[in-house]
C-alpha cells in the first residue's frame, strides 16, 4: 500500500491527471471491493456451518464494515442489476423489505435457491435483510436458517460479482478514460468527474440521509428511522464512510489540506458522538450534537467543491441519488 | 414571430455558427415553454374539476368515466412539465403538493386488508373520509368538514411522514380509481361510481365525505396549478430565477434534464421499481397510467433541449433553443445528445405500446418476468446515457453545476438546511 502511494505521488508531478485516479482506482476501490468479497464469503460459510443469530453477528458486523468502506460508489458494476440497492436496502420508507420478506420466510422454499433468490425483491435481501433476521424486534413468524443462509449467499454472489466486474473490466474502463474505443469516459477529464461525483455525494448522502432522517424536524425527531438501528450500526456507519470517503479523496488529489482538514474535524465529532444510534435526537441537546456533525458534513461539502474539483479541473456531474 | 426567428437561425447555423442563438433566447424559449406547459396542466386541471363536479351532481358510470378520462388527459402537459423541477427551486419546493408519490392511500379512504398497511406509518390505515375527528401527533383534528386547507395544511405529510400524501394528482387518482387489487397480474383499480352515490346506494360508506375530499383536493390541485403558472408568467419568480442571468438559466435546464433523466426517472421511478418487483412501486398504480406518466417525463426533457413544445390545442411554442446553442460550440455533442434523446424516446414509447396492447406496467415489474424487465431497462440505459451526453452540454457551453450551487445556497442560505 505505502509503495503505490509513493509512486503515485512521484509520477502525480509529471502527470497530474492519471496518477490520481490510479491511485483512487488501485489504491482504494479494488481493495474495498476485494475486501467487501471476503467478509461476505466470511459471513456465508458461518452460515453454512451454523445459522443461529448469535454466531452469525459479528461475521454480519464485519461484512457491514467492509461495505461502509466502498459504500458511496454508484457507477460501474455496483449499479448494474441493481446490486447496491440490494446489497444495503435504505431507506425503505414503506417498510417493503420487512414484508417482502414475511413472505419468504413463510412461503415457498423454491424461493430460496439461488437463481430464484436472486430475482426476488431488493428490500427483502442484502446486509438490511439479514439484520432483520439476526437482530429480530419481535420473535419471528417461521425458522430463519434457510432464508439467512439463501440471503447470506446471495450476498457473497452480489459482492463477488462487484469485486470481479471491477477487477475485469471496469477498472481498465476508468483508467483508460480517453483511449480510443472507451465510449464511457471519452476524455480523462470525464472519469475524474465521475469519481469526484462520487466523493462529494457520498458526503451529501451522510448528511442528508443517514442524519437528516433520523433527524426529522425539530418538533418532530425520528430517531426510529435511523439505519441499521436494530443492530446498533447507524453511528459506526457514519464513521467508517467518513473515513473511507477521506482515503478515497486523498487518494484522487494528495494536495488537500483544507478538505483533509474538513474530514477531520468530522471525523472527530462522529467519534466523540456517544450516541450510537442517534437515539439523542429525540432530546434538544442531542439533537444539536447530530446537527453539528450534520453542519460539519455539509461545510466539508462546500470546501471539496471549493478545492478539490478546481484541483483536479472538473465540475460536478449528476448522481443516481439526485431523485426524491 | 417565433416561427420566423426559428426560420432564419436554422439559415445562419447552416451559413456559418458565428450567429446562432444568444443565451438570453434561449433561456426567454424555456421559461416560454415553462409557462405553457403549467397553462396546459391549469386548463385541463381546471377540466378535470368540471367532470369530478359532474360526477358528484349526477353519480353514474358514465361520469366516473369521464373523470378518470379527464384526470388522464390532466396527466399529459403535467408530466411534460416536471423537467423544470430540479434546478428551479420554485418548483422543487413546490411539486410535492401536486406530484408526491408513493402514497399510503390508506389515510385518505378505505383500503383493502394486505394492501397499503405501513407498520412505519401509524397513520397508513387512519382513512379520513370515515374519521371526521381524530388525533393527529397529540392534537384533537375536526375534519367535520373536508376542506383545501385540511388538505394541505394538516393532512399533507402528516406526522412528518412523507408517505401522508393527501393531496394532489395521486390522491385524487386513487379517489377515481381505487386499489388496484390485481398485484401484478392484468387491470387496474376498479373503484365502483356507487362510492359516490348518494343514499342507500352508497358503497364505501360516506359517499358524501369521498365526495368533499375528491372536490376539495380537486380544487386544491388547480389553485396550486394557478400559482405555478404565474411564476412563469412575465414578472414570475421562475422567469425572473432563469432570465436574470442566462449562464444560471442554462445550467437551470440542463439540470433538470440531467436529474429528471437519472437519479429521478431512470433511478427512483423505474429502476427501483422493478428492482422491488412491486406493483404499488409504479408512479401512477392505482390508473395503470405510468407508461404514459414515465413516456411524457421524457418527451419533457426533450422539449428543453429543442426548444419546442406541442400544446394541448395543437399549436407549438418554440423558439432558440439548448441545442442550437451547444451545436455553435461543438456540433458532435450536440448531434449525440440528440440521437440519445431521441433513444429515450424511443424506448418510452416501446413501454407506452406494450402497455396500450394490454401489457400493463406493473405485469412488467413481475419478478421474473424478462419481457418486462427488458422494456423498463432497455428505457433506464437509454436514460443514463443520455445524463453522460448532458454532462458534455455542460461541459462544452463552459458552463458548471458548482457554479451553480454556490449562487444558490448564497440567494437562499436556508436551501442548504432543507
Amino acid at each position: 500500500m505505502r509503495l503505490p502511494l509513493v509512486l503515485a505521488i512521484g509520477l502525480g508531478l509529471a502527470a497530474p491527471a492519471a496518477a490520481d485516479v490510479a491511485q483512487a482506482v488501485n489504491g482504494v476501490i479494488l481493495p474495498g471491493y476485494q475486501a467487501f468479497a471476503d467478509r461476505t464469503a466470511d459471513l456465508a460459510k458461518a452460515a453454512a456451518q451454523d445459522c443461529r443469530a448469535e454466531a452469525l453477528q459479528a461475521p454480519w458486523q464485519a461484512a457491514f464494515d467492509a461495505w461502509a468502506g466502498v459504500s458511496f460508489l454508484h457507477l460501474g458494476p455496483a449499479e448494474e442489476d441493481g446490486r447496491a440497492l440490494a446489497i444495503a436496502f435504505w431507506p425503505d420508507p414503506k417498510a417493503l423489505g420487512a414484508k417482502a420478506q414475511r413472505g419468504l420466510l413463510t412461503g415457498d422454499p423454491a424461493k430460496l435457491a439461488p437463481e430464484a433468490f436472486a430475482e426476488q425483491s431488493v428490500a427483502a435481501r442484502g446486509l438490511m435483510g439479514l439484520e432483520r433476521l439476526l437482530y429480530p424486534a419481535e420473535p419471528l413468524p417461521a425458522d430463519p436458517c434457510a432464508l439467512i443462509r439463501a440471503t447470506a449467499d446471495d450476498l457473497a454472489r452480489m459482492a463477488d460479482e462487484v469485486r470481479s466486474g471491477w477487477q475485469g473490466g471496469f477498472a481498465e474502463t476508468v483508467l483508460g478514460a480517453g483511449q480510443p474505443g472507451n465510449t464511457t469516459f471519452l476524455t480523462e477529464d470525464e472519469a475524474k468527474q465521475a469519481l469526484f461525483t462520487q466523493l462529494a455525494t457520498g458526503v451529501e448522502v451522510l448528511a442528508d440521509q443517514r442524519l437528516g432522517r433520523p433527524m426529522g424536524t425539530f418538533d418532530k425527531p425520528r430517531p426510529e428511522l435511523a439505519e441499521a438501528r436494530a443492530s446498533g450500526r447507524s453511528l459506526r456507519n457514519v464513521t467508517l464512510t467518513l473515513v473511507a470517503l477521506r482515503g478515497f479523496a486523498v487518494a484522487l488529489t494528495p494536495d488537500i489540506p483544507r478538505t483533509l482538514a474538513g474530514f477531520d474535524k468530522a471525523i472527530a465529532l462522529a467519534e466523540g458522538l456517544d450516541d450510537p444510534v442517534f437515539a439523542g435526537v429525540a432530546t434538544p441537546q442531542g439533537r444539536l450534537k447530530v446537527e453539528i456533525l450534520q453542519q460539519s458534513l455539509r461545510a466539508l461539502r462546500e470546501t471539496m467543491l471549493a478545492e478539490m474539483a478546481p484541483a483536479l479541473g472538473v465540475g460536478i456531474g449528476f448522481n443516481s441519488q439526485d431523485g426524491d | 414571430m417565433k416561427r420566423l426567428a426559428s426560420a432564419l437561425l436554422l439559415s445562419t447555423v447552416l451559413a456559418g455558427p458565428a450567429l446562432a442563438a444568444e443565451p438570453a433566447e434561449v433561456v426567454a424559449t424555456y421559461a416560454d415553454i415553462a409557462e405553457a406547459t403549467y397553462a396546459d396542466s391549469l386548463a385541463t386541471a381546471r377540466a378535470l374539476r368540471e367532470a369530478v363536479g359532474a360526477l358528484i351532481a349526477q353519480p353514474s358510470d358514465d361520469t366516473l368515466q369521464a373523470a378518470r378520462a379527464a384526470w388522464l388527459a390532466a396527466r399529459v402537459p403535467y408530466q411534460q412539465s416536471e423537467v423544470f423541477r430540479f434546478g428551479n427551486p420554485v418548483v422543487d419546493d413546490w411539486e410535492g403538493k401536486v406530484n408526491a408519490w408513493p402514497l399510503d392511500e390508506g389515510l385518505i379512504d378505505y383500503v383493502a386488508e394486505g394492501y397499503g398497511q405501513n407498520e412505519e406509518n401509524s397513520l397508513s390505515t387512519l382513512n379520513v373520509i370515515a374519521t371526521p375527528k381524530f388525533t393527529l401527533s397529540g392534537t384533537e383534528v375536526d375534519a367535520t368538514v373536508i376542506t383545501p386547507d385540511l388538505i394541505s395544511g394538516t393532512l399533507q405529510e402528516a406526522d412528518g411522514i412523507e408517505a401522508n400524501v393527501a393531496s394532489g394528482y395521486h390522491a385524487i387518482e386513487f379517489l377515481l380509481w381505487g386499489q388496484d387489487l390485481n398485484g401484478t397480474g392484468p387491470g387496474a383499480g376498479n373503484r365502483p361510481w356507487t362510492d359516490y352515490a348518494t343514499g342507500d346506494a352508497c358503497t364505501g360508506g360516506n359517499c358524501d365525505r369521498r365526495a368533499a375530499y375528491l372536490v376539495a383536493a380537486t380544487d386544491l390541485l388547480v389553485s396550486d396549478l394557478e400559482y405555478m403558472t404565474a411564476q412563469w408568467a412575465e414578472g414570475g419568480a421562475g422567469r425572473a430565477a432563469v432570465t436574470a442571468d442566462p449562464q444560471a438559466g442554462l445550467l437551470a435546464m440542463l439540470t433538470g434534464m440531467g436529474s429528471l433523466s437519472y437519479g429521478e426517472q431512470a433511478g427512483e421511478r423505474m429502476k427501483l421499481g422493478l428492482m422491488l418487483n412491486d406493483p404499488e412501486d409504479e408512479h401512477d398504480c392505482f390508473s395503470d397510467n405510468t407508461h404514459n406518466s414515465h413516456y411524457y417525463d421524457g418527451l419533457g426533457i426533450r422539449n428543453v433541449y429543442l426548444g419546442s413544445y406541442a400544446r394541448v390545442d395543437g399549436s407549438t411554442v418554440s423558439g432558440p433553443s439548448l441545442s442550437d446553442l451547444v451545436a455553435a460550440a461543438d456540433p458532435a455533442v450536440d448531434a449525440e445528445l440528440k440521437g440519445k434523446l431521441d433513444t429515450s424516446v424511443a424506448a418510452l414509447t416501446a413501454i407506452k405500446t406494450a402497455a396500450e396492447g394490454g401489457f400493463a406496467y406493473d405485469q412488467m415489474l413481475e419478478a421474473g418476468n424478462k419481457d418486462g424487465e427488458a422494456l423498463i431497462m432497455g428505457a433506464v440505459s437509454a436514460l443514463v446515457d443520455q445524463t453522460a451526453s448532458i454532462e458534455r452540454a455542460v461541459g462544452v457551453l463552459g458552463l458548471s453545476k458548482i457554479d451553480f450551487e454556490g449562487s444558490d445556497s448564497l440567494d437562499n442560505p436556508t436551501a442548504v438546511f432543507q
